[in-house]
């Protein structure tokens, strides 16, 4: 099978975009600082992981191998991370071929994690200069629908707080490898949480999208993408693409990210939590979980297709108002408004089918103007005004009947 | 494991008991004859097994990638720009949106696409306006969309203004006067791409 070109983008999406963030929304709906769902789910083995955020979805796996160090570190352990981009995750994807997306995401996870100095590698020294673990992080790219990179530094966090490695004891001039029945495997320390952060930027910073889909990747002008862990600090900062940004803009992002980051890291951490008391309750853990919930999934599809069904109601609805473009935007909002759409929803046909099958949708203006009167009181000011009018027009009648009465 | 018509099929299944028309049975996508066992149809994709009287068998399974049949209308998007002569001048960019006709689908080759038909003629081939939005749909969807008992566009005809030009390569270009519009479509072809024939009809006769 030959290698597929990459998908174009076209113009029409292009243009349609741009005009949807001029008019505040994005095409999935989310605000612009809003991210996509992070889902963490935990293999059976020992520093396994697949995280979904929204459609992108990335399997993470921890290995380890005792080593000789590197002869400038001789008491360190040595970190590897290693970002696969194969054809599953996007028919274009090459895996034989090292291109700028693999290499900036590579470098870009190792600035994160590695650098940052999150994880502690001299405890991971078994024998100065002689052994030492040597951890690998094998990160697969499972979908491609845009950010991987947020994706990706969640899986290689979260596989590297799974892992477990064998205990070691040294006894003179042998060491023994336990497993894991003979003594407890033990944890990797790690010091702090940095995850990446990505940021679309649009038209020179007019608008910046948080955590971009597919689409908006490839339309925006560049990004940003800001490595912090839960303490606010910064870990790394990338700005790519042709940027032009200003030094504010570039400060209210990266508080932005503090916040964000708090949020994610809290999340990794209940999810090990929640990983690790299931397994020291030995409940089944692992993937095939998972495909057994596929009927709560076709629930949440019912409960999609209502809210669409309600739509056309509510759109019937808008189009009889006034106001439709103000409709248009609360429709767009999430479940508080759809519960109100449900509402109208059921008056409608009441009103539609008892009150006057010859008016049409006019019933359901009622509503409205019932509303609108009120509005309407500050026009009994203009009589006021009137009336002053009126007054002025009496005084210069009366200097008029003095003018008179002076003739 | 039989795998009647209408039923969930596996790759590996054996289909026995075939009609047959004259001795002719036709078979589409997802299946293929069986060596083996005279008279019998092996199945090489997931998906359910439809047939059509007297003697169509074919596999509906939920397949994203399109391989080009000669006289299909699809949507595409320009990649390159080439060969325009004095004569004619195209005026077509990188990127535009095209709705097209298949002219030529041969293994060893790349497709051709035409934007007229036999009596050259350009009908509603041609090129999209770049005013409308482009999004994909999973090839199964494209058929369903397109199926005359299909009422879904029908339905939603009743409350948007919209352009749809639906290619039978899952890619589909919508065109609304408002952005919400177009946004509230797409939606509801989204969500009904997880949904029965059967469920979309009952929701559509709701909607009124």
């Amino acid at each position: 099978m030959s290698k597929l070109r990459e998908a174009i983008i076209s113009n029409c999406e292009k243009n349609f975009l741009l005009k949807c963030l001029k008019e505040n929304t994005r095409l999935d709906g989310r605000s612009f600082d809003e991210f996509r769902n992070i889902k963490i789910e935990f293999g059976k083995d020992y520093g396994c992981c697949c995280v979904y955020l929204g459609e992108t979805k990335v399997l993470a796996q921890v290995t380890g191998e005792i080593q000789i160090p590197k002869s400038s570190r001789p008491s360190e352990g040595i970190l590897n991370i290693n970002v696969e981009l194969n054809p599953i995750a996007a028919p274009n994807f090459d895996p034989s071929s090292k291109n700028d997306l693999f290499t900036q995401l590579n470098r870009t996870l190792e600035k994160c994690i590695k650098d940052s100095k999150a994880i502690d590698l001299e405890s991971l020294c078994i024998k100065m200069s002689e052994k030492v673990w040597a951890l690998r992080v094998d990160v697969n790219v499972l979908n491609h629908m845009g950010n991987i990179l947020d994706c990706a530094s969640i899986a290689a966090l979260t596989a590297l707080c799974h892992y477990r490695r064998p205990d070691v004891t040294c006894d003179g001039e042998v060491s023994i490898i336990h497993r894991f029945d003979q003594r407890d495997p033990i944890p990797i320390v790690v010091h702090h949480y940095p995850v990446c952060i990505t940021y679309s930027i649009f038209e020179r910073g007019q608008f910046i999208l948080a955590d971009p889909t597919l689409l908006e990747e490839g339309v925006a002008d560049s990004f940003l993408n800001v490595s912090m862990n839960a303490y606010k600090e910064l870990c790394g900062l990338h700005l790519g693409g042709k940027a032009e940004l200003d030094i504010d803009v570039m400060i209210k992002i990266t508080q932005k990210v503090g916040k964000r980051a708090v949020i994610v890291v809290e999340q990794i951490k209940r999810a090990l939590e929640l990983e690790n008391s299931r397994r020291s309750k030995k409940e089944s853990i692992g993937f095939h979980n998972l495909v057994s919930n596929s009927n709560e999934i076709d629930d949440n599809f019912e409960r999609c297709f209502d809210s669409w069904r309600i739509t056309p109601y509510k759109k019937k609805h808008s189009s009889n108002n006034y106001d439709s473009p103000q409709l248009g935007i609360q429709e767009n909002k999430s479940d508080k408004m759809e519960q109100r759409g449900m509402g109208s929803a059921v008056l409608i046909p009441q009103g539609f089918e008892e009150v006057n099958k010859d008016w049409g949708g006019n019933s359901e203006d009622d509503d409205a103007d019932v509303v609108e009167i009120p509005r309407e009181i500050p026009s009994v000011s203009l009589v006021d005004s009137d009336s002053e009018e009126e007054t002025t027009i009496v005084l210069n009648a009366k200097e008029q009947t003095k003018k008179k009465w002076k003739k | 494991m039989s795998g009647g018509i209408g039923e969930l099929v596996y790759p590996g299944n054996i289909l026995k008991n075939i009609r047959s028309n004259k001795f002719v049975c036709i078979i589409g996508p997802g299946l293929k004859r069986n060596d083996n066992l005279p008279n019998t149809l092996i199945v090489t994709r997931v998906g359910t097994l439809r047939f059509e009287s007297p003697n169509t068998y074919w596999v509906d399974s939920l397949q994203k990638r399109y391989i080009p049949k000669r006289g299909e209308l699809v949507v595409g998007i320009v990649a390159k720009k080439a060969g325009a002569t004095k004569k004619q001048k195209v005026n077509i960019n990188v990127g535009d949106a095209v709705y097209a006709k298949l002219l030529n689908t041969y293994k060893e080759m790349e497709p051709e696409l035409v934007c007229v038909d036999s009596y050259f003629k350009a009908g509603s081939l041609g090129v999209l306006s770049s005013e409308g939005f482009v999004f994909s749909v999973s090839l199964n969807m494209a058929h369903r969309l397109l199926s005359i008992e299909n009422p879904l566009l029908r339905t939603l005809g009743k409350k948007y203004k919209y352009e749809i030009a639906i290619g039978m390569n899952g890619k589909v270009w919508l065109n609304c006067a408002k952005t919400v519009d177009v946004l509230k479509i797409k939606e509801a072809i989204e969500i009904a791409e997880k949904k029965s024939d059967a469920s979309i009809l009952n929701t559509c006769k709701k909607v009124r």
